[in-house]
């Protein structure tokens, strides 16, 4: 539903009264829609967990602590952190400080590689035992659904450099800077899969 | 018609109504020989109908697309086509090779067609609409080569719109996944991973490209709307495509041999599929209603709108129906794939190309910009016959499906497949009428061709 | 709201978006590829096999029949037509005796004038198929 309404909203007339108006969504608008397909994607991987965890709850609870529960915590962290920094980095272009911007970006970036050398070693464990998508069921979705995300956590990253570069060469200012919201609001929501990954996956018992 | 080049699309266009013609025949034959079960046997099997058929469809959607790359390309490039004797030699070579291989199947045992064409060398034949002939194989890319350069190169020389940019992705992504089709090895699952790589790939991948870039020109040319409007949105129903499409080849891996997590994987991207054939009816409607100028092709503009909707009920719908792991289990290789089979053609590809020749046939012929209202109206007519026939057939083969699935699969006591087939003949009957009816569209299609040649083009106060 | 949404962005998700999903299909075919041994029967595949599985071909078996599934929907599923039958030498029987003008008013499989070796070696093809691990698809042993 919340697609179509996003498409009544993107193809009505006076779209762009109503968005100066109350200056929303922050950033780009397509990035929301796409923000919504992502969301809706995880959303049912979630959902097919959760029903067939329910179907299986022992085998699902004996593998659940195979996991790294740790590690996924360090990266829980990670994440919220890289989150704080690229808010900041937002409002330092807000105060149309480019530096600032481009500084706590990096920082951003940072914690993602964390995060990513963190998630590789986990998967290097899990390789090395063998293990891949046909081992079971729970190792089917905890690899799909981790996998799935940290390809997510690389896209954003990616994106987050490009927004970075720009801001470094003084591409963003006070007025204009809704590449930096853009890439912020993708950002929060790889953070925000994760958010609710972390305790499906690895804690919820 | 801005450059006189464009006017080599008339040929591949004529090759692809006459085609399509044969490949209606061949589908009452067989709907024919679904309730009378010797209808022309031996003479013409059902698996040589059958190949006939399913061959002549992509070949004649093939003619179609080259023909509407032909017309727009130079058009949008604005430029005269790079080689127009390179696009009539390909016509000729293409047609004549076609005609061949489909001679091969109706005038020979496929045994001997293998044997003459010395498929042993290289054995590509006898999978599922990769029938062709190796030799024929080869033919198709080396037309295809041809076809990528001369189409690359006056994309190169002229304007590069996102129309032509992504008709391109289209066209070379079509060319690059056919080579797929090379590969067969003895193995069944190895087989049958990558020959959905040429199936899937181009029917749910890069042929909605093909479909999106002509949609989008026919709409550029029709409703005035600004560019950059139509351009936006066919990135986004490009990209919602792929994103969605490519690991949504997924709904083909669930029974085949191929590991149980293409059971979640497949299920949930290609249940995102109608989403980009969704938004691709809500952007067609949208640029029709925010038109700037009437154009007098109303049939044209039919035929885009119609192929926004066919398309989502027939690929969308009728896809989403029986894409789930659970649901597919049952309906695999039913009558309900060929329900979604037909609809989806018919609404995605057909549709699109008779748009296509719709709105460039006038012109090509010397009109201004239209055909007479007579003709119009006559045209109009079809699309209705076949469009409804179309949803007839494939209603009917849902409901023959869903009681095979009944009968066959679900039930206590499972009967064997024939004595099902015996059982839902009723469907088969109404199916083959659906068909006749469809054919006599179809005739009314071609008359329309013929009919009002003298009498003055419709204006946009008549066509109202 | 400078710009509510460019061609720009619609053409980078494009892009990035397409090489993203591609490049993930291509990690969900590798990871197919590891596990194939144990589920295709490859171990199965012999000379006889691989000459069945071109008598299929050159026949055009698809054009009526199913395997797996995937074919044509004019006669029975054959991935599971030695388990039906119960061994090559009722396979071979069938295939046999198919009357050369068919059955009046009613399907009839065309006689294929197959040689002895040709026969053994299609349903030698058909029984490797059966073999191979389909997550329990077809649900019910008439295909």
């Amino acid at each position: 539903m919340c697609i179509i309404r996003l498409i009544q909203f993107w193809t009505c007339e006076n779209r762009e009264t109503i968005m100066e108006k109350n200056n929303w969504p922050p950033g780009d608008l397509v990035i929301w829609f796409f923000i919504l397909a992502e969301l809706l994607v995880f959303g049912v991987f979630f959902a097919a967990y959760a029903f067939t965890r329910a179907n299986n709850v022992e085998l699902f609870n004996e593998y659940q602590l195979h996991l790294d529960r740790n590690a996924a915590l360090i990266n829980t962290v990670a994440l919220i952190t890289s989150s704080y920094f690229v808010v900041r980095a937002v409002a330092a272009i807000r105060d149309d400080n480019s530096k600032g911007c481009f500084h706590w970006l990096l920082a951003a970036l940072f914690m993602g590689v964390v995060f990513l050398v963190v998630k590789g070693m986990e998967y290097h464990h899990h390789f090395s035992l063998g293990i891949n998508l046909s081992t079971n069921t729970f190792y089917m979705f905890y690899l799909s659904l981790t996998f799935f995300h940290f390809l997510h956590v690389i896209l954003g990253m990616i994106i987050l450099l490009a927004v970075a570069l720009k801001a470094r060469s003084g591409g963003y200012s006070a007025a204009e800077h809704t590449g930096v919201e853009t890439g912020a609001s993708y950002w929060h929501m790889v953070d925000l899969v994760w958010m609710i990954l972390f305790p499906l996956v690895y804690v919820m018992r | 018609m801005k450059y006189e080049s464009q006017k080599v699309a008339k040929l591949y266009f004529v090759a692809a109504i006459g085609l399509f013609v044969g490949q209606i025949l061949f589908g009452l034959v067989m709907g024919l020989q679904y309730i009378v079960g010797d209808f022309l046997f031996p003479e013409i099997p059902f698996n040589v109908a059958r190949m006939v058929h399913t061959n002549l469809l992509i070949v004649w959607l093939l003619f179609g697309f080259m023909g509407a790359a032909y017309y727009l390309v130079p058009e949008e490039a604005e430029t005269e086509l790079f080689a127009p004797w390179l696009a009539k030699l390909m016509f000729w070579i293409f047609l004549a090779a076609g005609a061949a291989t489909i001679l091969g199947y109706l005038l020979v045992p496929y045994a001997t067609l293998a044997e003459l064409t010395m498929n042993d060398l290289l054995p590509t034949m006898g999978r599922e609409f990769l029938e062709q002939p190796t030799i024929t194989k080869l033919g198709i890319v080396v037309v295809a080569l041809a076809f990528l350069f001369n189409i690359g190169m006056t994309i190169l020389k002229g304007r590069k719109t996102v129309v032509n940019l992504v008709l391109l992705m289209g066209l070379t992504g079509l060319a690059v996944f056919f080579l797929f089709s090379f590969y067969n090895p003895v193995n069944v699952v190895m087989d049958k991973y990558y020959w959905w790589w040429v199936v899937h790939l181009w029917v749910e991948g890069v042929w909605e490209l093909i479909l999106g870039s002509i949609l989008a020109f026919i709409l550029i040319k029709t409703t005035g709307v600004d560019r950059e409007v139509i351009e936006k949105w066919l990135y986004i129903i490009v990209a919602m495509t792929l994103i969605t499409g490519i690991i949504g080849t997924g709904h083909h891996y669930y029974w085949i041999g191929t590991p149980a997590f293409w059971q979640w994987w497949g299920s949930i991207f290609s249940a995102m599929e109608p989403i980009p054939f969704f938004m691709m009816t809500v952007y067609a409607f949208n640029m029709v209603n925010k038109r700037r100028r009437n154009h007098p092709n109303k049939a044209a503009v039919l035929w885009a709108l119609g192929t926004a909707v066919m398309a989502f009920l027939g690929a969308g719908v009728w896809g989403f129906l029986h894409t789930l792991a659970p649901v597919n289990y049952y309906t695999h290789g039913t009558q309900i794939t060929a329900a979604h089979g037909h609809m989806a053609f018919y609404g995605a590809y057909v549709m699109i190309v008779l748009a296509m020749i719709s709105y460039s046939m006038p012109m090509m012929r010397g009109r201004e910009a239209c055909n007479s209202a007579r003709a119009q109206s006559m045209e109009m007519w079809s699309f209705w016959l076949m469009t409804i026939s179309i949803i007839f057939i494939t209603l009917f083969l849902t409901g023959a499906g869903i009681l095979q699935v009944y009968l066959q699969r679900f039930s206590d006591n499972p009967m064997p497949f024939m004595v099902v087939q015996e059982k839902i003949t009723l469907f088969y009957w109404l199916r083959e009428i659906a068909g006749l009816v469809f054919l006599l569209g179809l005739v009314l299609y071609i008359a329309s061709f013929f009919v009002g040649k003298n009498e003055p083009e419709a204006t946009v106060e008549l066509a109202k | 709201m400078a710009q509510a949404f460019t061609k720009a962005m619609a053409r980078n998700i494009f892009y990035v978006g397409t090489l993203f999903f591609f490049l993930l299909f291509l990690a969900l075919t590798f990871q197919t590829h590891s596990t194939l041994p144990d589920r295709d029967n490859r171990q199965a595949i012999n000379d006889t096999v691989a000459l069945g599985k071109k008598v299929w071909e050159q026949n055009d078996c698809i054009g009526c029949h199913t395997l797996l599934g995937e074919g044509a929907y004019f006669a029975p599923e054959l991935g599971n037509v030695y388990k039906r039958f119960g061994s090559t030498d009722a396979i071979k029987a069938f295939i046999a005796s198919r009357p050369k003008d068919g059955i009046p008013g009613r399907r009839s499989m065309p006689q294929f004038n197959l040689s002895d070796e040709e026969l053994t070696a299609v349903a030698e093809f058909l029984k490797y198929v059966s073999g191979i691990k389909t997550n329990n698809w077809p649900p019910s042993p008439q295909g």
